[in-house]
């Protein structure tokens, strides 16, 4: 059937009706119309046909049956129903008739009947939902809504108010005035006496309860006075409401929620925490449900008071329902602070090893999260080894190199477990990294914390070499086990198996394992003095910033913020970071070797030491291959990769400073410092000063050890010792002697003194026993 | 605001839903699957809620029907509650003592009951008795209409 005709159209139409009669075949034949319309149940034209409908109404003609039409289409969603389903150019067919048919809906606002009320209320609230800049609208209608006694249409009112707040900051402000309104008609509701109409087990319309509470909880929110304003009437409600149905407590709850959020006085929250640690000893699972779910949300600003609810909490931790399990496994992991580790980490572990799967990723690496920001990983978690997510794997490592006392017993327990199962990404990739470090300890059987276990190195080879080869495992995987192998090169004594292995590789199809073997193989090649050193023992790493479900662990109410600065990369390529705090990289076995730094110049035969140490700063990329042999000077990247860590931590207490040269007016003296963590290195820091009356340019020091030692020069302050001892040069030197022997040093000092170049050897002996012990 | 309403048998099958949002069908088939699905397989003693994408989903059993229904994150879940509850009881007033098979055989007044307790998703009468007076007068409005209708245009 054709479209019926527009609103205007049938004005004009009826408009030149000369006689009543015309006029009323005219009303006739449009009725018959918009019947036969309504029938087709076409929803397309019903608001135009509703709009007729009223006009022909206020012309005096019964239009009954339109009234119907009109409240459905008034309840219906037809404007966005259907519309959205044919796709986005029907958007702005959607706004075109929300604006139709607000100014429709605004006028029924004001309506005497109630009925039409509430519903263009809550059309209003689609409206407004829809197209958000008609709000401005519905501004005029709203002055009058609260006055209404109407409780159909004062809830409706109270849901329109609430979104118009929700959506504008300056409905927001406007509103506020209604505060105390809201505040009397809620008092009412408390204090009047049973109402038939609206009771629910004797509570006098719990429904538009909550609203108001609702709405009060947006317009008090950040707002002082409101908030004030609102104090007594929330106390009231929290103390006086029936708790025996949960009709009493859906409004506590709300009403909770409420003092939660806006800036109620201290005595109102702990009185609603109080509500909340009831409602979580309640025997109605919903309410335990929901209180858990209220205690998460305010964790983060009342602390210390949710704290006091932490056994039951725990408790929670065994109910048997599913959802109380994941809110109270959540809610823990916030509660968990360095007073309550320990038992919270037990009551975790347990309830990790006793989960369903679907818990266990988020609840794996929670307990890492936690224990990070704590101390000691004592029970690696192996089950749940492989739902733990990967970005754990790092903080899990980083863990363990802090654990220092654990290393073995960590090492012993992930081996165990890789020997079971191989097919837990994560934690073989752990388990692998472990053995790497730690193999010596392995083979070697010490651990104090459990039954020490016989291993040999073919044995963890053998289980190394099977993660390279399995299925099982990832590329990364794959990657962490061959570093490991590599490692352990230099902590076993089966070189050549391990030689054989890391050559097979060299031609491997994986790029990164290829490239990985490759560098090895030369490690092992042309570069083998260097092995040992660069394959040293990983120092403690600084930490990283968390970046773990921030859902569920959140700062535990201290103010100690972890040291989340700069971001530490993960240090797995093992010799990118053993550079940075490498003592020696340019150590040789050649004797004696003569050390030279200069402040400036550049590296001369040293130019691939450059480009390779370049590399090798803190932006752990895959691995160059290590410097060349000859030991030329220092480069400034090596320099910068050391200056970042910290180099002097303690100063060797009590180690006396000597003199280790004086003469012709020049002076060295030697200053000592151990440096941590590794208690073999030592160093120098020499003062060199001039007593004569002349500066002394381009001073060079230089200085050689014995071949049990290895020595390293850093850049000295400058290469003019000033005059008259105005100033003097330092310069660092580092020593490594791994085998405490005392040491000796040969230095040989060239300069320039009034023009003419001075240069001398000597030998230093009286170095003090501290200082190489 | 609620974003559905589904009310389904112990065996799955669907006996009234409700939208409260404008969706595909293909996203309604959707979350009928999920509901059903999720809400059939929960154990007897444990709590009503459960967490679906972004929504709180709230579900009651009364006798061989489920009554399920998804809720915003603003909404209170023990106020849902009751609001089933309040649904129940409309239902039961109007068909005395109703069961499933009253919802079956009519499910347009089921509808009907339905919304003039909620609308877009909200509630718009507390009162029981304004809504059975609201749906007396329709009910009478529906009678008179096809009267109106079957008679010739005056």
């Amino acid at each position: 059937m054709p479209a019926p005709i527009r609103l205007r159209e049938l004005i004009r139409t009826i408009r030149t009706a000369r006689t009543q009669a015309e006029e009323r075949e005219m009303i006739q034949k449009e009725c018959a119309a918009i019947r036969s319309s309504f029938r087709e149940e076409d929803n397309t034209y019903r608001c135009r046909n509703v709009a007729k409908l009223l006009y022909m109404h206020m012309l005096g003609y019964p239009a009954h049956f339109g009234q119907l039409e009109c409240l459905k289409l008034i309840a219906s969603q037809k404007f966005t129903d259907k519309r959205i389903e044919n796709g986005n150019n029907d958007t702005d067919l959607i706004i075109e008739m929300c604006r139709d048919l607000a100014g429709e809906v605004e006028k029924l606002l004001k309506t005497s009947n109630s009925y039409l009320r509430k519903k263009a209320a809550l059309c209003a609230v689609h409206v407004i939902r829809k197209v958000p800049e008609l709000m401005e609208m519905f501004l005029p209608a709203t002055k009058n809504l609260l006055s209404e006694k109407n409780h159909g249409v004062l809830h409706t009112s109270v849901v329109l108010l609430t979104e118009m707040c929700e959506r504008s900051p300056d409905m927001l402000t406007h509103f506020r005035k209604l505060v105390p309104q809201l505040v009397r008609i809620l008092k009412n509701l408390i204090m009047s006496g049973y109402s038939p109409e609206h009771d629910v087990s004797g509570i006098s319309d719990p429904f538009l309860q909550v609203r108001i509470l609702r709405l009060l909880r947006i317009l008090g929110k950040s707002d002082d006075d409101s908030s004030e304003a609102m104090n007594d009437i929330l106390a009231q409600v929290a103390t006086n409401t029936e708790t025996s149905k949960n009709v009493g407590n859906a409004i506590l709850y709300e009403t909770v929620l409420t003092i939660m959020d806006i800036k109620s006085e201290s005595g109102l929250r702990v009185l609603a925490i109080n509500i909340l640690g009831r409602f979580l000893l309640n025997n109605d699972k919903n309410i335990r449900y929901v209180a858990l779910t209220s205690l998460l949300k305010t964790v983060q600003t009342d602390h210390n008071a949710v704290q006091r609810h932490r056994s039951t909490i725990v408790d929670c931790l065994k109910d048997l329902d599913v959802s109380i399990k994941r809110r109270a496994m959540e809610l823990s992991f916030a509660l968990v602070n360095g007073n309550n580790i320990r038992g919270m980490m037990k009551e975790l572990l347990y309830f990790l090893d006793s989960c369903d799967p679907e818990f266990k990723a988020d609840c794996a690496s929670g307990v890492f999260l936690a224990a990070e920001k704590r101390w000691v990983l004592q029970n690696p978690t192996i089950n749940a080894g492989s739902y733990v997510r990967d970005d754990s794997v790092p903080n899990l490592i980083q863990l363990i190199t802090n654990s220092v006392e654990m290393h073995a017993y960590t090492v012993q327990r992930l081996y165990k477990a890789l020997l079971d199962d191989i097919s837990q990404q994560p934690l073989v990739q752990v388990a692998s990294w472990c053995i790497g470090e730690y193999g010596d300890l392995l083979v070697s059987g010490q651990c104090e914390e459990e039954e020490p276990i016989q291993v040999t190195e073919d044995e963890v080879l053998d289980v190394l070499e099977g993660l390279l080869v399995s299925n099982l495992s990832a590329p990364v995987t794959r990657g962490y086990s061959l570093t490991a192998i590599m490692k352990l090169s230099t902590r076993f004594s089966s070189v050549n198996r391990i030689k054989k292995v890391v050559s097979i590789y060299g031609s491997s199809i994986d790029v990164e394992l290829q490239q990985r073997a490759v560098e090895y193989n030369a490690l092992f090649k042309k570069y083998d003095h260097m092995r040992p050193a660069l394959l040293e023992r990983m120092p403690i790493m600084e930490k990283t910033a968390t970046n773990g479900p921030t859902e569920i662990v959140q700062t535990n109410g201290e103010t100690e913020s972890s040291a989340l600065d700069s971001k530490h990369p993960p240090s797995i390529t093992q010799p990118t970071n053993q550079a940075n705090d490498l003592l020696d990289l340019l150590g040789g076995n050649d004797v004696p070797v003569i050390q030279t730094a200069l402040p400036t110049k550049p590296a001369s035969a040293g130019g691939e030491l450059l480009d390779l140490l370049g590399d090798l700063s803190l932006s752990g990329g895959p691995t160059p291959a290590p410097a060349p042999s000859v030991p030329i000077s220092q480069t400034p990247f090596l320099l910068d990769g050391l200056s970042s860590q910290p180099l002097f931590n303690d100063t060797a207490a009590g180690i006396p400073p000597m003199t280790a040269y004086n003469k012709n007016g020049l002076k060295i003296e030697f200053t000592f410092e151990r440096s941590n963590p590794n208690p073999n290195i030592s160093v120098i820091t020499i003062h060199a000063s001039n007593s004569t009356e002349a500066d002394m340019t381009d001073f060079v020091f230089q200085a050689a050890v014995p071949k049990t030692f290895q020595l390293q020069l850093l850049s000295p302050s400058s290469n003019i010792v000033p005059a008259l001892n105005q100033g003097s040069v330092t310069q660092v030197i580092r020593v490594l002697n791994p085998q405490k022997q005392q040491l000796r040093m040969r230095i040989k000092l060239t300069y320039t003194l009034k023009g003419a170049p001075v240069q001398d050897l000597a030998e230093v002996n009286n170095f003090p026993p501290q200082s190489w012990q | 605001m609620m974003r559905f309403l589904l009310l389904f048998s112990r065996q799955g099958k669907l006996r009234l839903q409700k939208w409260f949002l404008p969706m595909t069908e293909r996203e309604k088939k959707k979350i009928i699957r999920d509901m059903t699905t999720m809400v059939l397989a929960r154990k007897p003693r444990t709590c009503n809620f459960l967490h679906w994408r972004d929504l709180k989903i709230v579900y009651k059993r009364y006798a061989s029907l489920y009554f399920c229904c998804g809720l915003e994150d603003q909404d209170n879940e023990l106020l849902a509650l009751e609001v089933l509850h309040r649904y129940v009881e409309l239902l039961d007033k109007y068909f005395g003592s109703v069961c499933e098979l009253d919802i079956i055989f009519n499910f347009e007044k089921a509808y009907f009951i339905l919304d003039e307790f909620l609308m877009g998703g909200e509630i718009q009468e507390t009162s029981k008795q304004s809504i059975a007076k609201s749906i007396e007068a329709s009910d009478m409005l529906q009678e008179t209409m096809e009267e109106y209708m079957s008679k010739p245009a005056f």
